[in-house]
């Protein structure tokens, strides 16, 4: 070889030299999130897994047992009246969901129409039982994606309703992040392939992030933050303040899902600070879930739903769907359906339920409350109730929670009694 | 296109009298004299200088960059996630342009508007200098120079008068510009360049433009090759070739000298892929109702007709440039910028060649071309006078002007009066403002003030975005929109922004608490989040 060949191809060499050092080089000195985003930017998005300490999700319980709100007897009238009866033809997977959280999957009923807990979940994670409901011609309500299982919502039909209302449902229900779930087009998937995939698909700026709060709170404590798929860093702080953000019309049910949501967070940042809790508190030097800031933004928040529920309240012990107007609520009442009343009532007692004290307005005034929507459930006529069977799930969940109880629970104990009463 | 003869066969051709450097007549030394030639562009480029140093401050995209600058500055790092509008909280911020965005505050921070118009000015003019500088040295004619000049400035003006880091990443392309259409190379190039994009990577995410530059001449050059030779081999041991394509690799390479690494390659795509910039006019595709796509259509005239008669050897490289940078341009506006000084050059300096063959046996009227001490004196006094010119400003302006010269160092378009009444009585809750005001609210705004939108669109979440257009399109629930985010003050221009202005009058939960020629402030009646 001329000296001058040489030469040449020693500097070609040289500078692939270069070049793969550097490249190599910057490769190990940048973020593992931004390898990440390099990697996700060459096609095929590959997605970093969302690490989840526990099969178990949290579960917030009640903090009262006031029969002044609810008695025995009024309790099981009204859990009676919300047992999961459906049609096995075209079941709706947002009434299966709202049955679900109210009843949990160990319930169990001697009466062969009501459906079981075991047999709510399977319906919404099992594609064979969603289609001997629906047919084939009906989108799967469990859709394959490349880093998960995502579940198909909206108005369509067979549809859950509300984005993660469906993950809030099964995690609320207790449901194991190793339950099997069976989608089309994918094997061995378990409830963490639908939870990791919400977890990247979730939007702060999307209409509804109530459910979506929820369940990751419920879920993923220690952790407090994570990148979804369009690469913005999520955390609880985030949600909360999403929450709380805008005014309260535009939330679900008349903004009192958001009330549910902020009220859950707050506790698991209480248990995650005092713990004690053996799941959340990893760091017993009392880590919240939220700042300290955005926790006191939450707690003046909820202070501030405690001051307008305790004026917008109708003499009749109902709150009305308006009820963030105030007293102004009262004294111009809305033209509204009734069945808004028993969504603002049922949700707000259900809030309360897992609040602490000086978060509630007079005791006598949820008294009041529980006693009109006992009898709005009770007067309802079984058809008409099965229409609106969403907004009365939360009565039967939101009056077991004030016997500090859940409705399973209770269902069982009751049954048990009358079996002993029988014998 | 015409039927060239080869270069090398062009240069060295006799020149006419007129062309020919003309000796030093006088005792004085060489190397300070100068010619009239000289002079004349040198006034050229100081009258450019002038007009852009007594510009006014654009009043979009500047103040967001000077905003993330100090911020950048106070806190000694360069935020991961965007740091000044709580819509955009979490949104991953790369800072493509950090090192502009510093020196940007710095020099606001010590020598207020004016230093950075003297930056402005001195920005716009070296990317002409060094233009005039290649296209005299290619074809010694002052004419064409000049004409160089105005062609790139006419063509580039929409985005040239906006202060913002691209203009640093102009500087860079029209530096490589000049290096790689440098007759004789350098060897020196391969520590310029390779610097040159590291320094380009840090100032504005515009290098992948030059990368694709080097690329173009990399591939025009093996095409020149192979088009001569009709043999592949000849193209993997030509030089040249070669040459290009290791000064790619080495510029590529550089230029993961930046703080995000290899990682700013995806975060350049990320922006230029981003769903907003949709709907900003600057990011839609070119058409003749733009001026400068009026400039642009017309200079390709230009360049067709001279291809037609140049003498000169058109190369590959050029057509890959010229069309590359032009199809680039009609996809998105804003790359107009980057095909403004390449379309000048080469019609300067086809140009001057066919007219160079045109008027071979014509007598020159004026000698340009020799050097005397006088018009060295001459261009250096231009200059010092340019120069002094803008800090002798509040002097000349006397006492009364000197009041409103603050003022008058930002464009017209710049709600200082409106962002003042928002610092005297700040807003409470969430501020929906329209884009083009967001920047300055976010620099002189009151402080942490809760900006909606401002010009780094990309940053803001596709949703936010969308809320955004469907106030500003007056769409259907545009109002609830607002109360959805729970906005409690809006500010807006005035003119532009006439029929959301005349909804918000008319509408009982609104209240306009400011008013002036250019915007308008309004504050929601019953504050949400005080119900």
């Amino acid at each position: 070889m001329k000296p001058n060949t040489r030469n040449k191809w020693a500097g070609f060499l040289a500078v692939q030299v270069i070049v793969l050092a550097g490249v190599a080089g910057s490769w190990s000195v940048i973020s593992s999130e931004t390898r990440q985003t390099v990697l996700n930017s060459g096609g095929s998005p590959r997605v970093a897994v969302v690490p989840i300490k526990y099969d178990q999700p949290l579960r917030i319980e009640p903090l009262y047992d006031d029969p002044l709100v609810v008695s025995d007897r009024e309790l099981t009238a009204v859990l009676a009246k919300v047992r999961p009866k459906f049609p096995p033809k075209e079941r709706r997977p947002n009434f299966v969901e709202h049955a679900l959280r109210t009843w949990g999957v160990d319930a169990t009923f001697s009466d062969p129409d009501v459906m079981s807990g075991i047999e709510l979940r399977d319906f919404l994670i099992d594609h064979g039982q969603f289609v001997a409901s629906w047919g084939k011609k009906i989108p799967a309500l469990l859709q394959a994606e490349d880093s998960g299982i995502s579940i198909r919502w909206g108005r369509q039909k067979g549809a859950s309703v509300h984005h993660d209302h469906l993950l809030a449902s099964l995690t609320e229900a207790g449901i194991s992040r190793n339950q099997r779930v069976y989608a089309l087009g994918r094997r061995g998937a378990t409830f963490d392939s639908i939870l990791q995939q919400a977890l990247l698909d979730v939007r702060l700026d999307e209409k509804e992030v109530e459910w979506s709060a929820m369940a990751f709170a419920l879920w993923l404590p220690p952790q407090k933050s994570w990148t979804t798929a369009d690469g913005r860093a999520m955390s609880f702080d985030l949600l909360a303040k999403r929450l709380m953000r805008g005014h309260s019309r535009f939330g679900v049910c008349s903004g009192t899902h958001r009330v549910y949501s902020l009220m859950l967070l707050a506790r698991i940042d209480e248990m995650m600070r005092t713990s004690g809790d053996k799941q959340a508190g990893d760091k017993k030097e009392s880590e919240g879930l939220l700042s300290d800031a955005v926790l006191n933004d939450v707690y003046d928040h909820l202070a501030s739903v405690r001051d307008l529920i305790s004026v917008s309240q109708f003499d009749d012990g109902s709150w009305p769907g308006n009820w963030y107007d105030g007293a102004e609520a009262v004294a111009f009442p809305a033209d509204e359906e009734a069945h808004k009343k028993v969504i603002a009532t049922g949700h707000h007692l259900e809030w309360l339920a897992i609040a602490p004290e000086h978060l509630h307005p007079p005791r006598a005034q949820i008294r009041k409350a529980a006693q009109w929507i006992i009898r709005a459930t009770l007067d309802q006529s079984d058809e008409k109730l099965r229409e609106r069977y969403t907004f009365y799930s939360h009565v039967g969940n939101a009056l077991a929670l004030w016997r500090n109880t859940h409705p399973a629970d209770f269902w069982k104990k009751h049954q048990a009694e009358r079996a002993a009463a029988g014998n | 296109m015409s039927a060239t003869l080869p270069e090398q066969q062009t240069a060295s051709q006799p020149t006419a009298a007129s062309d020919r450097p003309a000796t030093n007549s006088s005792d004085q030394p060489a190397w300070i004299s100068t010619t009239p030639a000289a002079t004349l562009i040198v006034a050229a480029l100081a009258i450019v200088f002038v007009y852009h140093v007594f510009l006014p401050l654009w009043h979009t995209d500047l103040w967001g960059h000077l905003s993330y600058g100090r911020f950048i500055h106070r806190t000694g790092s360069l935020p991961a996630t965007e740091p000044l509008m709580p819509l955009s909280e979490g949104v991953a911020f790369v800072g493509t342009a950090w090192l502009s965005q510093v020196l940007g505050f710095v020099t606001m921070n010590s020598f207020g508007a004016v230093g950075i118009q003297f930056l402005y000015a001195a920005g716009v003019t070296l990317c002409a200098a060094l233009l005039a500088w290649r296209v005299w040295l290619r074809s010694r004619s002052a004419p064409f120079v000049l004409l160089a000049m105005g062609l790139f400035l006419w063509v580039g003006w929409q985005h040239l008068a906006i202060v913002r880091p691209q203009l640093a990443g102009l500087a860079c392309f029209v530096t490589l510009f000049v290096l790689l259409t440098a007759r004789r190379w350098s060897r020196a190039n391969w520590i310029i360049v390779p610097v040159l994009f590291a320094l380009w990577a840090n100032l504005h995410g515009s290098f992948l433009v030059g990368l694709a530059m080097l690329g173009a001449f990399c591939i025009g050059r093996g095409c020149d090759v192979l088009r001569r030779t009709d043999r592949f081999a000849a193209v993997i041991g030509d030089r040249e070739s070669r040459r290009f394509l290791l000064l790619t690799e080495l510029a590529a390479v550089a230029v993961l000298v930046n703080p995000y690494g290899i990682g700013l390659y995806s975060s350049i795509f990320a922006v230029s892929g981003n769903l907003n910039l949709t709907d900003i006019v600057e990011w839609e595709p070119m058409t003749l109702r733009l001026k400068h796509g009026q400039a642009a259509a017309i200079v390709s005239l230009v360049l067709v007709m001279l291809y037609r008669v140049s003498p000169r050897r058109v190369r590959v490289a050029e057509i890959l440039l010229l069309a590359g940078l032009g199809a680039a341009a009609c996809w998105t506006s804003r790359m107009i910028i980057w095909w403004a000084p390449v379309a000048a050059y080469f019609v300067a300096l086809h140009g001057s060649a066919s007219w160079k063959r045109a008027a071979r046996k014509k007598p020159p009227s004026v000698n340009l071309l020799r050097p005397h001490l006088l018009w060295t004196c001459i261009s250096l006094s231009v200059v010092a006078l340019v120069v002094s010119a803008k800090f002798c400003e509040p002097a000349l302006r006397g006492q009364g002007g000197r009041e409103n010269l603050n003022r008058s160092r930002l464009s017209a378009d710049t709600p200082v009066r409106a962002v003042k009444h928002l610092r005297e009585f700040p807003p409470t809750g969430q501020v929906f403002n329209s884009y083009e005001l967001g920047d300055y609210l976010l620099w002189a705004g009151p402080p942490r003030v809760p900006v909606f939108v401002a010009s780094h669109a990309h940053l803001v979440p596709r949703e936010v975005w969308q809320s955004y257009m469907q106030v500003m399109n007056l769409s259907i629930n545009w109002d609830d929109a607002l109360a959805r985010f729970g906005v409690n003050t809006i500010l807006i221009e005035k003119e532009r922004r006439r029929g959301l202005v005349s909804r918000l009058r008319a509408d009982d939960n609104w209240q306009m608490t400011y008013e002036d020629d250019l915007a308008v402030v309004f504050r929601r009646v019953v504050p949400i989040g005080a119900q």
